[in-house]
């Protein structure tokens, strides 16, 4: 008898599949329950924002970062609006740049929490994630309160913002703020300590500080094997260098360094520590003052280029825009942090099992709507 | 029953002509179209109970639109799936597509024939009722690997992989556990079974703290025997954390995913019917089946004074996070204590076996099987295969000879 023949099965999981958060495609090969090689497709979720900001004015393009990010439109408001404001000299207020500080790290903390929340849905515990989106919903009460928008605020304007916050928010922020440690507390007792949990994600998708480095990893994914890369530390922008924070590493408290473990539990603490910061800025935030800086009607950026980088939920987001002296940017490229993380994935995730990848998927923490643009 | 109910209605003037097979074959039926239904209510019943309990532990109400509290949700939703369009995909192989989710739902349906729910309630009384009910439940991975490989589609193909080696593997040490209760009582019949647990005694035969004589008190093999079942028994009806061959997240529902309509409701209801069918074995089997936990009345007021007083220290002292909620167990107890001082008549029903107590053990058991499903993350498939082979089955092996130690022990077995 001749060996028994075998070969590898091509799997397809997704575009339409409850684990790729959204609509990405992995192509899998498989070897039972054995993956050997995946191949993400990506494009499924193009909504060629970078042709859009060729041709609008720039405050135009301002909603449109929004909707790249769509888990964290303030962080991508922001990163452009300083882009702008950068290539003009702008100055702004103070209270501009404390609140501006204030929604970036609660919607650091909405995006976190639905990393986490989803991290668990992926590995099969349904309660977390409700238990994350409770809080996530509080979050998405204070943008409404703010903005008038729970999703997609346009609301970080080039100059300033878009309005000044409501009376009683501030307040509402510190109660929010009071209840959400207890909240994280929580999660790890569910979640986090979970022995079943433990198992599915320690010592799985162990990324290396070069592997991350030389595939341009950045964010909590970066973080958690082991390199301290923090933009926010590294080189503060906004008002950042008036905080005190931490910046928390992988440690490889359940398995390596680089697990998805890891990268999960990162995300938790930096929940802790952004949480921190919101209440500095609080405590910090001037009482009077305007929330829009005198800028002309019209915005025409000095003919240059400029690169900003800025500390999203998902790594470094950095914003590339030409300007030819027109109130037209020539060129808009975003540098999204998702894409590059994802690009990782064939090399983290060889040799595991399908279940796995959807694991270290999971704690890659992806949003389609950014790597498409 | 199908003997007394054939006696029954030949007892009858009009019917007595009916001769004897003929009124044996109207039983026949009547119990079977019972036992259907009942599989059949059950799985409404505890859709809807295990989405309360589910809502309860996410912080949300759950169905409350359809009905009071919304108690016809489920009955609305089989009403939905029944009208749905039956699909069946065009390279699927068509047969087996068709009898797959049958042959779960039969094999499912038909274990209940031979489970003791009373005294009396019990369709059939086999003399090897444990092994037929252990045997044709292993029927329904037949069925799984039908449907799954039916659909031609490579997610239910694992799915149905997973199922088979999943359900194999696990069948071994749940069988090791139900056979050291047979080394007790020395019969396979579950009435016998039942019965053998009658009274109260020492726990662990030695430990004067006296509690009912079910088998999970016998001996500390025994006690580790009846969590080895639980988690056997979770495993092989497919539930979190060891729902791997439907795991939702990772295999869009695994051999289910092609299935919609009615032949999916059948899914559903024969899950159900699984999980009713392992809360039911485990309440036989190890927790006294329709055996009162109490002695006489008397008995029952005591426990049930015990049982006040437990729940008042707890609330007085443990500080709990369920909040308002948690003077609940207090009041409950405190109400069914003085309603057993009070009117000793009710300390008697309490105390003697029956229906009632049959259906709070096995009711116990789904609320477990429910608190794992919402509070568990879904192990992989590898190690639920460790968990079977090196860590259950090595334990369910020991506890066999360690059963048999205990009673050369206890003097139960002389050689």
């Amino acid at each position: 008898m001749g060996r028994l023949h075998a070969e590898e099965m091509i799997l397809n999981m997704g575009p339409q599949h409850p684990s790729t958060h959204g609509v990405l495609r992995l192509k899998l090969t498989t070897d039972g329950e054995i993956v050997s090689k995946i191949e993400p497709v990506i494009g499924y979720l193009h909504r060629s924002f970078e042709k859009h900001a060729e041709n609008l004015e720039y405050q135009m393009v301002t909603p449109f970062t929004g909707r790249c990010d769509y888990l964290a439109a303030m962080g991508s408001e922001h990163g452009y609006a300083m882009a702008v404001e950068k290539m003009m000299g702008i100055e702004l207020p103070e209270r501009v740049e404390y609140l501006r500080v204030v929604f970036a790290e609660l919607q650091r903390i909405a995006s976190h929490l639905v990393a986490v929340g989803t991290f668990g849905l992926d590995v099969g515990a349904i309660t977390p994630f409700i238990y994350c989106f409770r809080e996530r919903e509080l979050i998405l009460d204070l943008f409404e309160m703010a903005s008038g928008a729970r999703l997609l605020y346009n609301y970080i304007w080039i100059g300033g913002l878009a309005h000044d916050v409501p009376p009683g928010f501030v307040e509402k922020t510190y109660e929010f703020l009071d209840a959400f440690d207890k909240r994280v507390a929580e999660y790890n007792q569910i979640l986090t300590g979970n022995k079943i949990f433990i198992e599915r994600a320690a010592d799985i998708g162990v990324m290396t500080p070069e592997v991350a480095i030389n595939y341009g990893v950045t964010g909590p994914s970066l973080r958690a094997s082991g390199v301290n890369i923090d933009i926010r530390k590294t080189q503060p922008y906004s008002i950042y260098d008036r905080f005190d924070f931490e910046i928390p590493l992988g440690e490889g408290l359940q398995g390596t360094v680089g697990d998805s473990w890891d990268r999960y539990y990162v995300r938790v603490l930096e929940m802790l520590e952004s949480a921190k910061i919101i209440r500095q800025a609080l405590d910090q935030l001037p009482v009077e003052g305007d929330v829009k800086s005198a800028i002309p009607k019209r915005i025409r950026p000095p003919k240059g280029e400029v690169y900003f980088r800025s500390e999203n939920p998902r790594g470094e987001l950095g914003y590339y825009i030409v300007s030819n002296g027109k109130n037209v940017p020539l060129r808009v490229k975003m540098r999204s942090p998702a894409f590059s993380n994802l690009s990782v994935i064939n090399e983290i995730g060889q040799g595991f099992m399908i279940s796995d990848v959807i694991a270290i998927l999971g704690s890659l923490d992806i949003v389609l709507g950014e790597i498409d643009r | 029953m199908i003997q007394s109910l054939a006696n029954w209605i030949l007892s009858f003037d009009i019917l007595s002509g009916l001769g004897y097979s003929i009124s044996w074959g109207l039983s026949l039926f009547v119990v079977s179209a019972l036992i259907f239904v009942f599989v059949a209510v059950n799985a409404i019943v505890l859709v809807y109970i295990e989405r309360k309990v589910s809502a309860f532990m996410q912080v949300r109400l759950g169905p409350m639109r359809v009905g009071k509290f919304g108690m016809l949700q489920t009955v609305a939703d089989a009403l939905k799936l029944l009208q749905k369009e039956d699909i069946i995909p065009r390279m699927a192989d068509k047969v087996l597509f068709i009898i797959g989710p049958w042959t779960i739902l039969i094999a499912s349906v038909v274990t209940f024939a031979a489970i003791p729910f009373s005294e009396t309630l019990l369709a059939a009384n086999m003399n090897i009722g444990l092994f037929y009910v252990v045997s044709i439940s292993s029927i329904v991975v037949l069925g799984i690997v039908m449907a799954g490989w039916a659909s031609n589609n490579k997610w239910s193909l694992y799915g149905a992989m997973r199922s088979a080696a999943q359900i194999i593997s696990y069948e071994i040490p749940v069988g090791i556990t139900l056979i050291s209760v047979v080394a007790v009582v020395g019969s396979l019949n579950l009435q016998t079974i039942v019965q053998a647990q009658a009274g109260v005694g020492n726990l662990f035969h030695w430990i004067p703290i006296p509690l009912p004589n079910w088998f999970i008190f016998h001996s500390p093999f025994l006690f580790l025997a009846a969590f080895i079942y639980l988690i056997g028994a979770t495993a092989e009806i497919n539930r979190t954390p060891f729902d791997i061959p439907e795991s939702e997240s990772e295999l869009v529902a695994g051999f289910m995913t092609e299935y919609s309509g009615l032949r999916w409701a059948l899914f559903f209801l024969s899950e159900y019917a699984n999980a009713t069918l392992v809360a039911f074995l485990v309440a036989i089997v190890f927790l006294g089946g329709w055996q009162s936990p109490f002695a006489d009345y008397q008995g029952a007021q005591v426990a049930l004074a015990i049982m006040t007083l437990t729940a008042g220290m707890w609330t007085a002292f443990v500080k709990t996070k369920v909040g308002r909620l948690s003077i609940y167990p207090l009041g409950l107890s405190l109400a069914l204590t003085l309603s057993a001082w009070l009117f000793p008549g009710f300390a008697i029903w309490l105390a003697s076996p029956g229906l009632f107590w049959m259906i709070m053990k096995a009711a116990t058991i789904i609320f477990l099987l429910m608190w794992f499903r919402w509070t568990f993350p879904r192990l992989r498939v590898d190690q639920l295969m460790y968990v079977s082979w090196k860590v259950i089955l090595p334990i369910s092996i020991m506890n066999l000879m360690g059963v048999a130690v205990w009673m050369w022990l206890t003097g139960e077995i002389q050689f």
